[in-house]
């Protein structure tokens, strides 16, 4: 194996340069200019930090997504806060034949009960830690699952071990897996290949994404984009 | 001492008795035999009574095979751990138990035959025609089966290392062009392969008598004059032999020469599998049963190649300790014969699983086989369906499903409706749904106003500040209403005005007036 060839492979990366790895355009060209790789790290693991729901974390990625599902990659979506709906999602160019939802606290529910349970809008503890563990090892087994793309996980309490261990299995698996958390996270050392942090500004329709760690050096740190 | 010195006595004239009618029809022509194309193969399991006791377990222990009652009980049979401790056949189960912890098994005749059927089911993968011998050794013809299987060393180590899977720890070969003559190889552990009539006298020469199983009284005779291997037995003269001793016996060394037709009856597999395995202590956790699942999954897909066949569903049945059973239905997406698939599945399925009572037996049963669903369709170049380490989709959901229950994937489907929570489903991942293409969903994107990424379970009651909703502070409500009255036609009416609004923090929501009932305010979607 040459020097190149393991440069090419994007697990090993020179500190103070862009990661070599080839990036998966964001479909935001402000930001594919800013993103080390030219867009998400792929494979990686990639931690979206957002305060307020509805800011457009989700729509930052839509785009990729919407490749991936063209290029008949499956998109697995772990313990989404609600349904996805399936007319948004055709807006923006996404296959949805190729979404697989995986919902445990729906399957618990919708078991004995025929109505659908009901979720707090915003994610609180949730208490039942075992329901979190299954979600962990779902997710876990979407990332290294070949044919997956990208696998999205709206996790409840996460561990940096057991983030350690995803950002292993997106190596494995060769996916893009992308964590949607609450910004008070942002203070916990994290093992992910790249970390966003989403404010809106307050007046304008923009978004401020501030790039909290990536791997080799951005050349700026925050850019605006109306999502 | 030699044999011609023994031979002689045994050419007096016989004692009075005229000899069986049967004897001339033995004696009289050897025919030329039909087999002589034929090569047999034959499996000899010396342990097979001990190993199928103690498959279940991964951790070995001194065991043995006890005959007889009350204190004239003696070994019969020992394995490996046994024979380490210096325990011998023959010994009494007082003074093996002396020599250090040994577990004792008495034979079961029934239960070694039911064993052995099984044996054979799983055997027919590797040719049509197999026969069981009882008690522990199965013939398989194996002249057509060479060329598929990379010659008889392939066959050989392949057999071996299958068997070995199954649970067999001790394992003996025989090829012969006679299946008694390679039982008989196979029993004297003489693996080398004899591929003509011709060889065989000058192989079997060496080969003591004891493999013709003969009765105790006989045995005793023959070492009595001094003969003890086979080639000794045959220098014999034909017709003395046949009068001082049993004429079966020269019909038994003729069958071994091929000197006269020796015909088996082929084994007829079953086409459904039950089967097994007793575990030599109580299990408290389904970890501990991993491998004797793994043998038994190994057995089922030896069975199912045999068949050309694969299973959908596997029956599981725990045997506990106090007597209970419990039944584990395991359905697959897709129907597979594929050891590390269903292995997996079955792990997954079993670690969700609390065991109410420690577990002494586990057993499988598949009632119904599928066909194979034909290779016509199939690319030439594509991988072979037992070789694919690569999982699909319905493997990988199947493994999810295991574990996570069976409602917990879910796809997403949509439907021409203007009521928001009718127009996008999500659906429960079923067989029909990952093996049938998806019918294209249809994009109804277009024909509508812009549509937030998230729904609300339900449609969230939202508080009113000076008749103005409220989420995490007051709502700016955009200008443009979407009004969406429909669904008069099935009894969920629905009637509203949907606004896009904005909060304090930023966030996008889809809100809606109910116009029919309250006229309160909603939170109904998200644009995240």
């Amino acid at each position: 194996m040459t020097l190149e060839e393991l440069i090419r492979r994007a697990k090993l990366w020179r500190a103070g340069e862009v990661a070599s790895g080839e990036g998966l355009s964001t479909g935001f060209e402000q930001l594919d200019a800013l993103l080390p790789g030219g867009g998400w790290p792929s494979p990686g693991l990639v931690e979206i930090l957002t305060a307020y729901p509805g800011i457009g974390a989700l729509r930052l990625v839509l785009p990729a997504l919407a490749k991936l599902s063209l290029l008949k990659h499956w998109l697995i979506w772990v313990a989404p806060p609600h349904l996805p709906y399936a007319p948004a999602l055709q807006a923006a160019g996404v296959e949805i034949s190729r979404l697989l939802v995986i919902d445990l606290e729906q399957a618990a529910a919708g078991a004995n009960s025929g109505l659908p349970a009901r979720r707090a809008p915003r994610r609180g503890k949730r208490a039942i830690s075992s329901v979190n563990d299954s979600e962990l090892w779902a997710f876990e087994q979407a990332l290294r699952f070949v044919d997956c793309g990208a696998a999205l996980y709206w996790p409840g309490q996460l561990e940096a071990l057991a983030l350690r261990r995803l950002q292993l299995a997106c190596e494995a698996g060769g996916s893009l897996g992308i964590l949607f958390r609450d910004q008070g996270c942002a203070a916990q050392s994290s093992p992910a290949s790249l970390r966003l942090a989403l404010n809106p500004l307050a007046g304008t329709q923009e978004v401020a994404i501030e790039i909290l760690k990536c791997r080799g050096t951005p050349r700026e740190r925050e850019c605006r984009l109306v999502l | 001492m030699k044999l011609d010195e023994i031979a002689a006595p045994l050419q007096i004239p016989p004692l009075g008795r005229t000899a069986p009618m049967t004897l001339a029809s033995v004696t009289t022509t050897a025919p030329e035999p039909e087999a002589s194309t034929r090569l047999w193969l034959a499996v000899h399991l010396p342990r097979f009574t001990l190993d199928m006791a103690t498959r279940g377990n991964a951790e070995r222990k001194a065991c043995v095979l006890v005959d007889g009652e009350g204190a004239r009980q003696r070994i019969s049979l020992a394995n490996a751990e046994a024979v380490r401790l210096g325990i011998r056949v023959g010994m009494p189960l007082a003074a093996a138990h002396a020599l250090g912890e040994v577990l004792a098994f008495m034979r079961v005749p029934a239960a070694e035959e039911r064993a052995m059927e099984q044996l054979c089911d799983w055997a027919y993968q590797f040719t049509p025609l197999v026969a069981p011998v009882a008690p522990d050794g199965l013939l398989m013809e194996i002249r057509g089966s060479l060329g598929l299987f990379g010659g008889l060393s392939g066959l050989v180590a392949r057999l071996r290392r299958e068997l070995r899977q199954l649970g067999f720890q001790t394992i003996a070969f025989g090829t012969a062009p006679t299946p008694t003559a390679a039982m008989w190889l196979a029993r004297a552990r003489q693996s080398a392969a004899v591929e003509s009539l011709a060889a065989l006298p000058a192989a079997l020469s060496q080969v003591s008598l004891e493999v013709l199983d003969l009765p105790a009284k006989l045995q005793q005779d023959f070492c009595g004059i001094g003969v003890r291997t086979i080639g000794e037995c045959l220098r014999l003269p034909r017709d003395s032999l046949a009068r001082r001793f049993t004429p079966g016996l020269l019909l038994s060394l003729d069958r071994g020469l091929g000197r006269t037709p020796d015909p088996r009856a082929a084994f007829v597999p079953r086409q459904r599998f039950a089967s097994r395995i007793d575990l030599l202590w109580e299990i408290h956790h389904a970890q501990g049963l991993a491998l004797a699942m793994e043998r038994l999954l190994n057995e089922l897909t030896g069975v199912l190649r045999a068949q050309a066949s694969v299973s959908r569903h596997l029956l599981w049945q725990l045997h506990h300790a106090d007597g209970s059973v419990t039944q584990h239905p395991i359905g697959l997406l897709e129907p597979s014969r594929e050891v590390l698939h269903l292995l997996r599945v079955s792990r997954e399925y079993f670690l969700r699983q609390q065991l109410h009572a420690p577990v002494r037996g586990i057993s499988l049963e598949v009632a119904q086989f599928e066909v194979l669903p034909s290779a016509a369709g199939r690319d030439l170049f594509a991988r072979r369906e037992d070789s694919a380490e690569r999982e699909t989709l319905p493997r990988f959901a199947e493994r999810l499903r295991a574990r996570l229950g069976e409602r917990a994937l879910q796809t997403l489907r949509t439907q021409a409706d203007h009521r928001p929570e009718w127009a996008s489903k999500l659906q429960t991942v079923n067989t029909s749904s990952l093996n049938a293409p998806a019918p294209p969903a249809q994009d109804l994107s277009r024909r509508w106003p812009e549509r937030p990424l998230w729904l609300t379970r339900q449609p969230l009651p939202l508080i009113e500040h000076d008749g103005r909703p409220s989420y995490d502070g007051p709502l700016e409500l955009a200008n443009e209403r979407e009004r969406i009255e429909a669904g008069w036609w099935d009894g969920a009416q629905v009637s509203r005005d949907y606004f896009i609004a904005r909060n304090q923090h930023g966030s996008r929501l889809w809100v809606f007036r109910d116009l029919a009932g309250s006229r309160g305010w909603f939170l109904h979607g998200i644009f995240e």
